[in-house]
């Protein structure tokens, strides 16, 4: 162990270096650019040395913890650190917005304001997965959103105003919740204080975690978003640029299941155990309905941010299922979107600053001029599909049999549930495929063909997508690579949920039908005739 | 021997790694990628042929009698979750990967040829080894979850193979269809996995069948729904080898360049349901509700596609529909637990199909002389006739595949066909009554494709016929129409079809050879075949005694229906004697429902497409109108109500923000000094 503040330097680097944006001698943005690149990837790097060097996989405790009081009179306290649930979610936060700056290479307008912006948002995100205090993970999590508001109201499309008025309405509206929730609880009993380790070893009565449980979920479930909170996201996504989807899709989102995860299931258990089969119907609701709304929607922006919604379903699922293997599928699906509605958001504007229209009637035939783009996209849209060999698959496997095999619920009430989540298996494809036909297949559309000049991709988009699918198709092939990273922790924390669960407990003398093939399947030592 | 199934992982990973170098040298290098094409094809065919070898010592080996070989790694794993990846190397492994391997490079071989002219040549070989790989790696799968992973990418190498002259409307609309219903499938098997793995704790086949047994006897596990579990599992096969219900991608699936056709939609891809069942086969046959309704959605799939088949024009078509046909033979036979028979005949049909096929992209090649590069020209048979005289390798390889299907003796329909029929007969005479028209419907309708294209005379320049068709193709696309009369004569043409390239005819030749006598290995009076495959947990039932009487009543029936079809086939079509269009006038409900294929596309069309595009936009409609347009009136209220917020309709939005977090501050500050 290394006394060395590594957290606190992450998170602090890019947002002093934003600072000096504004003094870089620089007139048409090109150095500014450069300069967030840099600061992007000696941060990237920054982290990927500290968690190989001081991070052990094999523990579920918080490590790299630091902790400096900052207000005393308030008990608010600099306290960060990582565990399983985190550190995979602040590498992710380092790359998405690594390649979300090197997308952002032809944004000419204010420069140097979006650069400062983006830096900024670099070190707000980590912080909001890094910081262990309630009150500081509120403050954060404001911070963070001013950033995004900007840049939806200065570079967004037509109707920029609206979005970001809708989008600050609804996250700062649901963040208030946080606060509430936040000060409530850390006055509650005989210790003041808004550590969050603490929090969770304070002993709430059920009423008063029901109540904070509520809250908390009106304000991550506008972020993941759950429905029906959710109707900012496709105008947020309508109106944004390119690399501010990779955000959004890539990291907002998280930041809402990253949440539920920490505050609502770590430090509310008993309520989480009542609360839990209503995550699971607004997953599948989610699953479903926003698939069928992504159908239905013709703006090819919109369409993809309500697939993001779609997928957001299995994170509820994984969340509530009371299984090692769902909880760890919620994570994995989290990291996996992240990565797959970053590349396919990257796409979306890439073909737009050829196309110059979203709607899907003005397209056609594309893909005879764009073979590149045309190759990328059916790889991401097809990752996205949840094709096996990718990590979308792993990840709503693991779901699928985690809360199949989950026994705190009853028969009934898992096979109508997953019967109505895999409709999703089913809607997901044909929403995907029917933009692809109508994007790039077919003959070509000539009033697009004569008015727009339709490049193929340029190396850097090229390169863009590459990095994105290394890891899609990596943790595809072996999810362990990414699952060992956290599994001690998404087990640890199993078992303490499982804990509150009453019907866990007295299944326990009274074994289902599994009762004793429960153990690992042990597949390598069966032979077949 | 050991080595070998050491390095048996290599067999799927090497034509992965050739369709990944190609893939990237096409994405990083396209120029120059695309002009190295001899290159690429014989890296990609050495690459499969080095499987291909490997294949063969492993089918060598396990033929001695070598014990079954599994090796695994730990693929994922959570808490006390362990899920394990791997591959297995039994007696089907090994038969099925020398049947892919074989059935591949030729098919490989043979795309050199078809394909010479096309731009996307390099790409369809590295689609071609990406197929190979997902196509091998399914069938070394140890589990059930493995399987499923494989399952899928060989969908995704149909669906982009299908869509690989992605210009065209028609193939558009075809791999998403192909897609989606195998997804449909899919979605079953997902079902039926995560049901069966919920009750036995397994994804291992004989794991989970014994377990299930073990379950159901002691009531632990209703047997309905043990049966609905394995019911769910069937969704997957009967998707994916185009069984009723799920049937209608496979005919739109010949949009697809043809040796494709050869390659996955007859000889391999489709037969993967066949495998999958057999593999299931532990827990499935435990379960007497699962067999019957595989039995009889096999028989009923073999009666329509053999009904729908009658009628067809279209060379490709016909044979597709064929396919599914043969495809429900399989699936029957699995049914009624004739085991070995149905992956007989999987083996039987997947070379003479596979001839069959590259037989008719061979016409096709031929006919694109003449009619120029329009399907619609090209794989009509009114067009065809007489080209035995233009192509006579062609002609002599498609005759012995049309005998081997019609079930003639000795080519290798005939026996795996008997087999199957004999099983059902001792099972279910019914069935067997279904299986027993279909064989002679089979030979009507194969015998009448026969004649139809290289019999008679040539019917190739006949201007008449040739607008009749474009004429009848016009509503199904309008633009096409334009591109249609370029090629209809911008080029001038050649007035008669020429026999293909080597590289085309010699695959059919090397084909013909196990389309003729493979049957052999599987003869009832000396079955090397059923000693080799049996049923797992069954040893090898010597006790099947050879009945000549009962094997020449059987035989002798089928040859019989056989040759009544073929015999009214030449009336119609070799001899003219009948007229077709006199019969079909006379019985035009029939003749119809036949022709529109039973108006199953236009029933799921109207209810499924079209209602699921009416649900999809009153969901969004709900969306916009009832959940986004309460929060708006909710908005506009505060808008009205907050006085300081007239910034927002000035345009100085920034300043909000820090509005809203400076008063946060104030209230955290607030809250904590009280």
């Amino acid at each position: 162990m290394t006394s060395f503040p590594w957290l606190t330097a992450i998170i602090l680097f890019p947002i002093l270096a934003s600072l000096v944006v504004p003094i870089l001698p620089d007139k048409d943005g090109r150095t500014v650019r450069w300069y967030a690149l840099i600061v992007g990837l000696i941060d990237f790097a920054l982290m990927v040395y500290t968690f190989a060097n001081n991070y052990d996989i094999h523990s579920d405790r918080l490590q790299l913890v630091e902790s400096y009081t900052w207000i005393p009179q308030l008990d608010l306290r600099w306290s960060v650190g990582v565990d399983g649930l985190s550190m995979p979610l602040v590498i992710l936060t380092g790359f998405i917005t690594t390649l979300a700056i090197l997308a952002a290479w032809p944004v000419t307008f204010k420069p140097k304001l979006f650069y400062f912006l983006m830096l900024l948002m670099y070190g707000g995100q980590i912080a909001v997965f890094a910081v262990q205090d309630m009150l500081l993970f509120f403050l954060v999590w404001e911070l963070e959103l001013i950033p995004v508001y900007l840049f939806l109201a200065i570079w967004g499309g037509k109707k920029r105003l609206y979005a970001s008025t809708k989008f600050i309405l609804y996250t700062a509206g649901g963040s208030l919740f946080i606060l509430v929730a936040a000060l409530a609880m850390g006055f509650y009993g005989d210790t003041i204080s808004f550590d969050m380790q603490t929090l969770a070893a304070k002993d709430y009565t059920l009423k008063f975690q029901l109540f904070m449980y509520a809250g908390l979920l009106i304000a991550y479930g506008v972020k993941l978003p759950i429905i029906p909170l959710h109707t900012w996201l496709p105008d947020a996504h309508g109106e944004a640029t390119a690399p501010v989807h990779m955000l959004l899709a890539g990291i907002l989102l998280k930041m809402g299941g990253y949440a539920l995860i920490r505050m609502n299931a770590g430090m509310l258990p008993d309520a989480h155990a009542t609360f839990a089969p209503v995550l699971i119907v607004l997953g599948v609701v989610n699953i479903v309905y926003a698939a069928l709304t992504s159908f239905a929607q013709r703006n090819l922006k919109r369409k993809i941010a309500y697939s993001s919604i779609s997928h957001m379903g299995f994170v509820l699922i994984g969340i509530a299922s009371f299984t090692d293997l769902g909880l760890s599928g919620a994570l994995l699906q989290m990291v996996s979107h992240g990565l797959i509605g970053a590349s396919l958001f990257f796409l979306v504007g890439s073909t737009y600053d050829r196309t110059h229209t979203l709607m899907l009637d003005e397209m056609g035939g594309v893909g005879q001029k764009m073979k590149k783009i045309f190759a990328m996209f059916t790889v991401c849209s097809m990752a996205s599909l949840a094709l096996p060999g990718m990590s979308g698959f792993v990840a709503e496997l693991m779901v699928f049999v985690g809360f199949a095999t989950s026994d705190a619920y009853n028969l009934q009430f898992k096979v109508i549930m997953t019967l109505i989540a895999a409709v999703g298996v089913i809607l997901t494809p044909i929403y995907l495929l029917s933009m692809l036909r109508e994007i790039f297949y077919g003959a070509e559309n000539k009033e697009l063909v004569e008015h727009e000049e339709l490049v193929d991709a340029e190396p850097k988009e090229v390169f863009i997508i590459a990095c994105l699918l290394v890891p899609i198709i990596g943790v595809g092939f072996y999810p362990k690579l990414l699952t060992q990273i956290y599994d001690s922790t998404t087990t640890a924390m199993t078992a303490h949920l499982r804990d509150s669960v009453p019907s866990i407990a007295h299944k326990q003398s009274n074994p289902v039908a599994i009762g004793k093939f429960q153990q690992a399947p042990k597949i390598a030592k069966t032979v077949n005739s | 021997m050991e080595p070998l199934y050491d390095y048996a992982w290599l067999i799927p990973v090497f034509p992965l790694a050739g369709a990944m170098l190609v893939g990237l040298g096409l994405i990083s290098l396209n120029k120059a990628t695309n002009k190295l094409r001899d290159l690429n094809a014989v890296l990609i065919i050495s690459l499969l042929g080095a499987a291909m070898v490997m294949s063969f010592a492993l089918l060598i080996s396990q033929f001695q009698g070598h014990p079954v070989v599994t090796r695994s790694f730990e693929w994922a794993s959570a808490g006390t979750f362990h899920l394990n990846m791997g591959y297995t190397i039994d007696h089907l492994t090994s038969l099925m990967l020398v049947i892919v391997t074989t059935v591949a490079i030729l098919v490989m071989l043979y795309t050199h040829g078809y394909m010479s002219h096309d731009p996307g040549y390099v790409r369809f070989y590295a689609y071609l080894s990406l197929f190979s790989s997902s196509m091998l790696g399914l069938v070394v799968s140890p589990n059930l979850v493995q399987v499923y992973i494989f399952w899928e990418l060989v969908g995704m190498c149909s669906y982009l193979l299908i869509g690989f002259w992605y210009d065209r409307k028609a193939a558009a609309d075809a791999c998403q269809k192909a897609f989606v219903t195998n997804r449909v499938g899919d979605f079953g098997l997902l079902l039926g996995m995560l049901g069966l793995y919920w009750a036995t704790g397994s994804f291992d086949f004989q794991i989970m069948g014994d377990r299930l047994q073990e379950l159901v006897e002691s009531g632990a596990i209703g047997g309905g729904l043990a049966a609905l579990f394995a019911i769910l599992v069937f969704m997957g096969p009967v998707a994916k080898s185009a069984q009723f219900p799920l049937h209608v991608w496979l005919p739109d699936a010949m949009e697809g360049p043809t040796p494709i056709s050869a390659l996955i939609h007859a000889a391999t891809m489709v037969a993967a349901g066949v495998y999958l069942i057999a593999r299931m086969y532990p827990v499935f046959e435990n379960i007497p509700t699962a067999m019957d309704t595989i039995a009889w959605t096999g028989a009923v799939t073999a009666f329509l596609g053999a009904s729908i088949a009658i009628t067809q024009n279209d060379i490709k078509k016909g044979l597709a529909y064929s396919t599914m046909s043969q495809l429900g033979y399989m699936v029957m036979a699995m049914g009624v637990g004739a085991y070995s028979a149905g992956l007989f005949h999987l083996m039987t049909h997947a070379y003479f199909k596979a001839m069959m096929f590259l037989g008719s992209g061979s016409v096709i090649h031929g006919m694109e002389d003449v009619v120029g590069h329009n399907p619609v020209l090209a794989q009509d048979m009114r067009l065809m006739g007489g080209l035995r005289k233009h192509m006579p390798v062609t002609a002599g390889t498609f005759f012995i595949g049309t005998l081997a299907i019609s079930g003639i003796p000795p080519f290798a329909g005939f026996w795996s066909k008997d087999e199957i029929l004999g099983a059902t007969y001792a099972s279910n005479p019914l069935l067997w009554v279904v299986g027993f028209a279909t064989a002679g419907v089979t030979a009507f309708y194969m015998f009448r494709m026969y004649f139809s294209t290289f019999e008679g005379s040539f019917r190739g320049n006949d201007t008449k016929i040739q607008k009749q068709l474009l004429a009848a193709a016009r509503p199904s696309g309008a633009d096409a129409h334009d591109e249609h009369h370029d090629d209809a004569h911008a080029h001038s043409h050649a007035s008669k079809p020429h026999e293909s390239p080597w590289s085309m005819t010699l695959p059919l030749v090397i084909l013909a050879v196990p389309s003729a006598l493979i049957g052999l290995v599987g003869t009832p009076f000396n079955n090397y075949f059923e000693a080799f495959i049996s049923a797992p947990g069954h040893a090898v039932e010597h006790a099947h005694e050879f009945d000549l009487n009962e094997f020449l009543i059987m035989a002798g029936s089928s040859v019989g229906i056989g040759l009544i079809g073929i015999t009214l086939a030449s009336l119609m079509y070799l001899s003219r004697k009948i007229d077709p269009s006199a019969i079909a006038s006379k019985i035009p409900a029939l003749y119809n429902l036949s022709l529109n294929k039973w108006y199953i596309d236009d029933i799921y069309n109207s209810v499924f497409v079209i209602g699921l595009r009416r649900v999809a936009r009153q969901v969004m409609e709900v969306d916009y109108r009832v959940v986004d347009g309460a929060v708006n009136l909710t908005g506009l209220a505060t808008l009205l109500g907050g006085e300081g917020l007239k910034y927002l309709e000035t345009g100085r939005a920034q300043f909000y923000a820090l509005i809203v977090f400076g008063a946060v501050l104030g209230l955290v500050i607030v809250f904590g000094v009280t």
